[in-house]
């Protein structure tokens, strides 16, 4: 498990590609958000207050099953991050999930396909968003909640928590990055794909 | 160390594996899970990690084989043991962590220390001990061996050198590997660990089923279709002449590659930032690696606990009759090119996301059917009459939509669990 920012072994290509750059600057990023936010100081009233009806509304469209207006809240930049462990990075750690914009509507879509067992009958989750705290960020702010989702499918139930940090930009406080942690898929969970 | 052999439940066993059908109870009987934890999976060379997972001297990593929990170390002269994670003392498991490094192990309990390579090295207050001989207090060995750098172990008394074990299989294992540059793979940390509600044998009835493809994937070749990607689970079961093979010891192989003549990488959709990681490659002349993105298209199953599929490594851990939890390990190219290994990470997560869900819910699905006493048994007689072969040692080659493999592997495991090895710690 890497902690600090990736950097590409010394194999054959270890000069960078300008491209391989630019998908490692997104994803130390999103490493740094991650890594770093336990060293945040006390947040900002204003901004937490500003935050929490977004972070609640997304819960409400999730919980719904409404997942093409949820797609509407992201920015075409955005990424959804599910990785194993708090201190994983996206380009050195196997992640339930990293998607883009694009994966995140093919998503729904599966979502909504009949022959996605996995999800056919779907999982039931009621979210309990939590603990929010907001700071101001480039464009917007950044925001880290505690969740706690309920599932229940095929008469069976889990309940499993952990956080959520959220980068909202734009009067909107659309979602251009998302991470949401989950310990228990450090060590075995049923059929998560209900997580989002 | 203690030797079981233990005979009292062969008989109960009896007819419940036959040619062509298996009873439900050796998915549903807690007495026969028990069973196999020591008939098949301590009798068995079973998958423990990857040397490269413990590079350096002192390096450890946890497991389980069969419930007990194992611990896999790199001694201070290099040489790899796999040791029963229990102290010698009162039985306390030494290690926690799921890896670490230690250059000893003490006990948390009253502190006795062992090094790496299982010596007991120091007792606290040694002289109050009766011990003389501290020798017979190291930790529980297991015979070890590796094949290009894929660690195994059994707790079989005398058991078949590795080699021999993997036999046919070898042929598909040196491809997986060598197909990376230098033959150079590696295991990248931290797997999936992902759990379903029903008997471990169901992932194997399910790892050479090419079948199921087409049915319980339809969603995952629906995704394909979307966008124009016949998806490599997307052919004609019917008429594709991909190759299943069930070799003896009850491994199995699908070898997908006559199937999809445009290669592995066609069969892939846009996974996240792949342009610009493609084009990089592309520019670099090196286009012919991007097949490395993807698996081998060479499904290898080496039962009881392994299986390569795509670029995991799916190692299939019991937890109970009716608990199993996959461990997904995503491998390495260290030698390619590191936009290989980028892309990997989301080719990797493109197949748990939309086609491990479906599979789970199959296996949940039927545990629960099984759980019907009334409908006894589970049909398998796809393909059959079999080939002489499957008396012998040779492995029988189908379509993809014969249930032979199931058939082989199974009666390998009818054939392990009423002739049971001798097992013991070293
Ligand atoms: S149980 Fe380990 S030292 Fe006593
Ligand atoms: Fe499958």
């Amino acid at each position: 498990m890497t902690v600090a920012a990736a950097r590409p072994p010394d194999g054959p290509s270890a000069e960078m590609s300008a491209a391989q750059a630019a998908v490692l600057a997104r994803y130390d990023e999103m490493a740094a958000l991650l890594v770093g936010m336990d060293d945040r100081p006390r947040a900002d009233p204003g901004l937490t207050a500003e935050a929490a009806p977004a972070l609640l509304h997304e819960a409400r469209l999730l919980d719904a099953g409404r997942f093409e207006d949820w797609l509407e809240g992201w920015t075409s930049d955005a990424v959804l991050w599910l990785p194993l462990s708090a201190r994983a990075h996206p380009g050195t750690d196997q992640s339930l999930l990293l998607d883009d914009r694009r994966r995140l509507a093919e998503r729904v879509d599966w979502r909504r396909e009949p022959s996605a067992w996995g999800q056919h009958p779907p999982s039931r989750t009621t979210r309990v968003v939590g603990s929010i705290e907001a700071w101001p960020a480039a464009n917007g702010l950044v925001a880290r909640s505690t969740l706690l989702i309920d599932e229940h499918r095929h008469g069976r139930h889990q309940a499993l928590a952990g956080y959520q940090i959220h980068e909202l930009v734009g009067d909107d406080l659309h979602r251009r990055t998302k991470i949401l942690v989950v310990p228990a898929l450090g060590t075995g969970v049923r059929n998560p794909s209900f997580l989002l | 160390m203690t030797v079981i052999n233990s005979d009292t439940a062969t008989a109960d066993f009896e007819g419940l594996v036959q040619p062509h059908r298996v009873h439900r109870r050796i998915y549903t009987d807690p007495a026969i899970f028990e069973m196999e934890m020591t008939r098949v999976f301590a009798a068995s060379w079973c998958y423990v990690g990857h040397e490269s997972e413990i590079p350096a001297p002192g390096d450890y990593r946890t497991t389980t084989l069969g419930l007990r929990p194992v611990l896999m170390t790199r001694a201070r002269d290099g040489a790899v043991n796999v040791l029963l994670n229990r102290c010698t003392h009162r039985g306390t498991v030494l290690a926690a962590e799921a890896s670490g490094c230690a250059k000893r192990f003490v006990c948390p309990y009253h502190g006795w220390t062992f090094a790496p390579d299982g010596q007991l090295v120091a007792i606290p207050f040694p002289a109050d001990h009766a011990v003389e001989d501290r020798s017979t207090l190291s930790l529980g060995r297991l015979a070890t061996a590796s094949y290009r750098g894929f660690v195994f172990a059994t707790l079989n008394a005398e058991p078949e050198p590795l080699d021999c074990w993997l036999g046919e299989a070898r042929e598909a294992f040196d491809t997986i590997v060598d197909r990376h540059p230098g033959g150079d793979i590696g295991v990248m940390g931290s797997p999936h660990l992902l759990e379903f509600v029903g008997n471990w044998k169901l992932s194997w009835d399910n790892a050479a089923d090419g079948l199921h493809a087409t049915f319980a994937h339809e969603s995952y070749n629906t995704l394909g279709e979307m966008v124009d990607t016949e998806t490599v689970l997307a052919r004609d079961p019917g008429s594709t002449p991909m190759v299943s093979k069930a070799l003896r010891n009850g491994h199995m192989v699908v070898d997908q590659r006559p199937g999809i003549p445009q290669g592995p990488w066609a069969t892939m959709r846009r996974v996240p930032f792949r342009e610009p990681l493609e084009t990089a490659l592309v520019d670099a002349g090196e286009e012919s690696l991007l097949d490395l993105a993807t698996g081998s298209m060479i499904n290898l199953s080496l039962f009881p606990n392994l299986l390569f599929v795509g670029n995991q490594l799916l190692v299939i851990e019991p937890v109970a009759v009716d608990r199993t939890r996959l461990q997904l390990w995503l491998t390495s190219a260290p030698s390619a090119p590191s936009e290989i290994d980028l892309l990997r990470l989301r080719v990797d997560e493109d197949f748990v996301n939309f086609g491990t869900p479906d599979d789970l819910d199959m296996f949940e699905r039927v545990q629960r059917g099984l759980s019907i006493p009334e409908m006894e048994w589970i049909d398998m007689s796809r393909g059959l009459p079999d080939s002489d072969a499957a008396d012998g040692d040779a492995t029988i080659y189908g379509p993809i939509t014969s249930e032979a493999p199931q058939r082989r592997y199974l009666a390998h495991y009818a054939k392990l669990m009423t002739t049971p090895a001798a097992t013991r710690a070293r």
